[in-house]
């Protein structure tokens, strides 16, 4: 049970910077070299090699070497850890319909004092 | 036409929304209201396209930090009744051509309620290997925040 805490405690670190959340996306839709995916950020390859190698330690991706290319792979296993994929798909459509509905609520609200205002003058 | 329900892979939000049908389909057919809930804030949303009609291309883009706007959802809209039901999916994008990842087909019905509308939406996925898979879709919206705020509280933990 330590263990196990400690281990998510170091995933929710991976995930807590931009820059390996975006690496985590871009390798969701497929493997990827280091040089690809280094390439949208405007940072020296030494500081993205570490970022990589947070997410390697952090069991998020593994990577290979074939002659000169380290390709990243997403370890999809390890995000079944964090959580079950459709309670978390529920939560983003519930959270989706509570905006809404506050949308809605809101704007009849504005819309009724609208019309006191009118009936009022 | 029948709808299923397969427990595994889809789900389903009913909520009642104390107000008129209009009002709720206005929400979600106009553009700027749309944007103004359909991601979590901070995140900024955008909508590229809505075409609310069979074929009618369904685009949205977000931006995380008020930069650049990058994809969110690119759908197709399959059926579009008016304040009564949208369906889209993102198996197709506009004018019904096949999309590089498809995931999920979404119903969204609107229905009288003596106290307003009552709204249904029913998400349906595409199978069990996709639901370990994060896309921008799944990681980003609703799941990045969260995450965010875990890690916040881990680090303050620590």
């Amino acid at each position: 049970m330590e263990n196990y805490s400690s281990e998510l405690d170091g995933l929710f670190q991976a995930l807590a910077d931009p820059t390996r959340r975006a690496v985590l996306a871009r390798l969701g839709h497929g493997s990827a070299s280091i040089s690809d995916l280094a390439e949208p950020f405007d940072m020296a390859l030494p500081s993205f090699m570490k970022h990589v190698r947070f997410l390697e330690e952090s069991g998020l991706i593994r990577t290979q070497k074939q002659g000169r290319v380290r390709t990243c792979t997403l370890e999809r296993a390890r995000f079944a850890m964090l959580e079950n994929w459709l309670s978390e798909q529920r939560a983003i459509w519930e959270a989706r319909t509570d905006r809404l509905e506050q949308l809605v609520l809101a704007k009849q609200e504005f819309l009724r004092h609208e019309q006191k205002q009118e009936t009022g003058r | 036409m029948t709808q299923t329900f397969n427990p595994d892979l889809d789900l389903t939000i009913s909520r009642l929304i104390k107000a008129p049908r209009s009002a709720v389909w206005n929400a979600w057919t106009d553009k700027a209201s749309f944007e103004q809930w359909w991601i979590p804030a901070p995140a900024l949303c955008r909508v590229a396209a809505m075409d609310i009609r069979p074929g009618g291309a369904f685009e949205t883009q977000m931006s995380e930090n008020g930069g650049d706007f990058g994809p969110h959802l690119s759908a197709c809209f399959l059926a579009a009744d008016n304040q009564e039901r949208i369906v889209f999916t993102n198996a197709l994008t506009g004018g019904w051509r096949p999309a590089e990842q498809p995931f999920m087909t979404a119903i969204i019905t609107f229905k009288d309620h003596p106290q307003g509308t009552e709204y249904l939406a029913h998400v349906m996925h595409k199978s069990p290997e996709d639901r370990k898979m994060h896309d921008e879709l799944g990681f980003f919206d609703g799941w990045g925040t969260v995450i965010e705020q875990l890690a916040k509280l881990v680090e303050r933990q620590h």
